[in-house]
């Protein structure tokens, strides 16, 4: 195994660990030793975070392993993302994703946008509690290719229903691609409100955002 | 004819009944809908701080033949705002909710206020529940505690807490016996209010997201510690797990409550063929109960009691634009059936 090979592995094994100084200590080896950013991103910290969406695939790992693995996988991006070269973002497909409207369960909504990011979505994060014109309003001022809502509480579900007449109204919807996921929402629910798909984890989400937006 | 508390009281204490009982607790399980509103004549978020009000509203639930028991309070951020985190009061269609996390971090909940039951909204609790029981000789009422974890998570922020379980694993559990302890103090004065069930929602605490272990050190733990400290003059205990249970039916087997509660992504044959001993409740879709037609509700209910399930009750918390006839059929098809 090459050095870079080396410290590539202890990079991805740094995040599924969950051992936020490995990954610190090897981002900073890999920077030292002048190896391109990119790559240790994609292939070292990403390739790690890939696999521990895998183990949580598996039910080998569950959220609070994932959050864990993705708090390591950002401390090496911090140090990392400064050396990438400028070009990088465009062309990128950008979400907007939040929780609506009075509800402040965001735990699901967190770990999707983690999982969209590492698939290389460009995620713009509104929050918990989010008011539902908040929605709209980004998703135009961002030119937003899909919008992600989540919820876990059955009294604050109509708020995404909401949101895709909203969307209608300002002629948006063939543009913007719709995905909702929560405890009480179900494909189902997704059907009858119109969305274009639901997804059951932050797995699936990322499938789910790659088929609407056909990415490969 | 047995009354609703006498079915209620025979199933939990695993003796046989002319029919289900139709439960839902209130808490996390919420029972309110916009037309049950409208025809009580109270409204949310006022039901919320105001005793009388909450009893109404518990009261209309029953009497406009819905559920067979009383339940309060609406809402899960009782607990959490007892113990210092903000709320806000929601509407008349948004629960109240958490807005202000009380600490940072595990490690500062020495600096909580305790659980003080004269005061704030927990005596509004138990001021309803005393309410409620003047006239409830027939009918049970059921007091609602919010579960050790979602408690846990609702006064800091539940990632940090989430990881902190792992980081700072001594310090997380002084925080839960901390939690778990102004819980108890809580549900006993439900109790001696006159509450005859308490139920116990924990969607914060699930085996999806702790996995297994954690699911067992924390959820299991804490559960069982809440339930020891509740005195013994009391009918019997709910407790509402929500998400999957296959990856975790042996510890939830170790759960000691009388009741355990699912949500509907768990198929009752499942829950039954793996909790063979267990009084089981629910889990009537609550999709169907907001979008469905009553004639489908019926079929569910029905299909719940045929696969085992001994206390028929919605799956989750009911959406407020469940139309009462659909949330009435549950009910309706139990006595046509009996």
């Amino acid at each position: 195994m090459s050095e870079k090979e080396e410290l590539l592995k202890r990079l991805s094994d740094g995040v599924v660990d969950m051992e936020e100084d490995d990954v610190e200590e090897a981002a900073r080896e890999y920077l030292e030793a002048g190896y391109p950013a990119f790559d240790g991103i994609m292939e070292g910290l990403v390739d790690g975070m890939n696999r521990a969406s895998l183990l949580y695939e598996e039910e080998e790992y569950f959220v609070t392993d994932v959050l864990l693995c993705s708090d390591a996988m950002y401390i090496g991006l911090d140090i990392l993302r400064p050396f990438l070269p400028e070009e990088s973002g465009e062309g990128k497909k950008k979400g907007v994703i939040g929780v609506v409207e009075g509800d402040t369960h965001d735990i699901g909504k967190n770990l999707v946008k983690i999982m969209l990011e590492t698939a290389g979505f460009d995620m713009v994060d509104l929050g918990r509690d989010v008011p539902l014109t908040q929605f709209i309003e980004t998703a135009k001022e961002e030119g937003a290719d899909f919008i992600c809502m989540s919820t876990l509480m059955t009294t604050t579900m109509g708020g995404m229903e909401e949101v895709i007449r909203m969307l209608e109204e300002e002629v948006m919807r063939k543009k913007v691609k719709v995905m909702i996921g929560g405890g009480p929402i179900s494909q189902k629910y997704a059907d009858k409100i119109g969305a274009d798909g639901y997804s059951q984890n932050a797995v699936e989400a990322v499938k789910l955002a790659k088929r609407l937006l056909n990415i490969a | 004819m047995l009354t609703p508390k006498e079915r209620l009281h025979n199933v939990m204490k695993g003796k046989s009944v002319d029919r289900p009982p139709c439960i839902c607790p209130g808490g996390m399980m919420n029972m309110v809908t916009a037309e049950l509103m409208d025809a009580a004549g109270i409204y949310m978020p006022e039901a919320h701080t105001d005793a009388e009000k909450m009893a109404g509203l518990a009261r209309a639930v029953y009497e406009s033949g819905c559920f067979e028991n009383y339940g309060v309070p609406f809402c899960m951020t009782i607990e959490a705002e007892e113990l210092g985190a903000r709320v806000e009061m929601g509407s008349l269609v948004y629960e109240p909710h958490v807005s202000g996390y009380a600490i940072e971090s595990v490690e500062e909940f020495k600096k909580l206020p305790r659980m003080d039951t004269g005061r704030g909204r927990a005596k509004v609790v138990l001021d309803a529940i005393r309410i409620l029981k003047e006239n409830a000789d027939s009918v049970p009422v059921i007091g609602n505690l919010t579960g050790p974890i979602s408690t846990a998570s609702s006064v800091m922020e539940p990632v940090i807490f989430y990881k902190e379980l792992r980081k700072k694993n001594e310090q997380a559990h002084a925080y839960m016996e901390f939690i778990t302890s102004q819980l108890i103090t809580f549900g006993r004065a439900q109790i001696e209010a006159g509450a005859d069930v308490i139920a116990i929602s924990d969607p914060s605490g699930t085996g999806e997201i702790l996995g297994p272990g954690y699911f067992k050190e924390f959820a299991v733990t804490y559960l069982n510690r809440l339930l020891d400290g509740l005195q013994l003059e009391k009918m019997g205990t709910i407790v509402h797990i929500c998400g999957q249970m296959s990856p975790v039916y042996k510890e939830v087997q170790e759960v000691r409550s009388s009741v355990l509660s699912f949500d509907s992504v768990v198929p009752m044959k499942e829950a039954k063929a793996n909790l063979k001993d267990r009084v089981l409740m629910g889990n009537v879709s609550t999709y169907a109960l907001e979008f469905g037609e009553p004639e489908k509700v019926k079929t569910l209910a029905r299909g719940c009691v045929k696969s085992g399930s001994d206390i028929i009750s919605p799956a989750c918390g009911l959406g407020m634009k469940s139309p009462l006839a659909n949330v009435q059929a549950i009910l309706k098809c139990l006595k046509e059936d009996a």
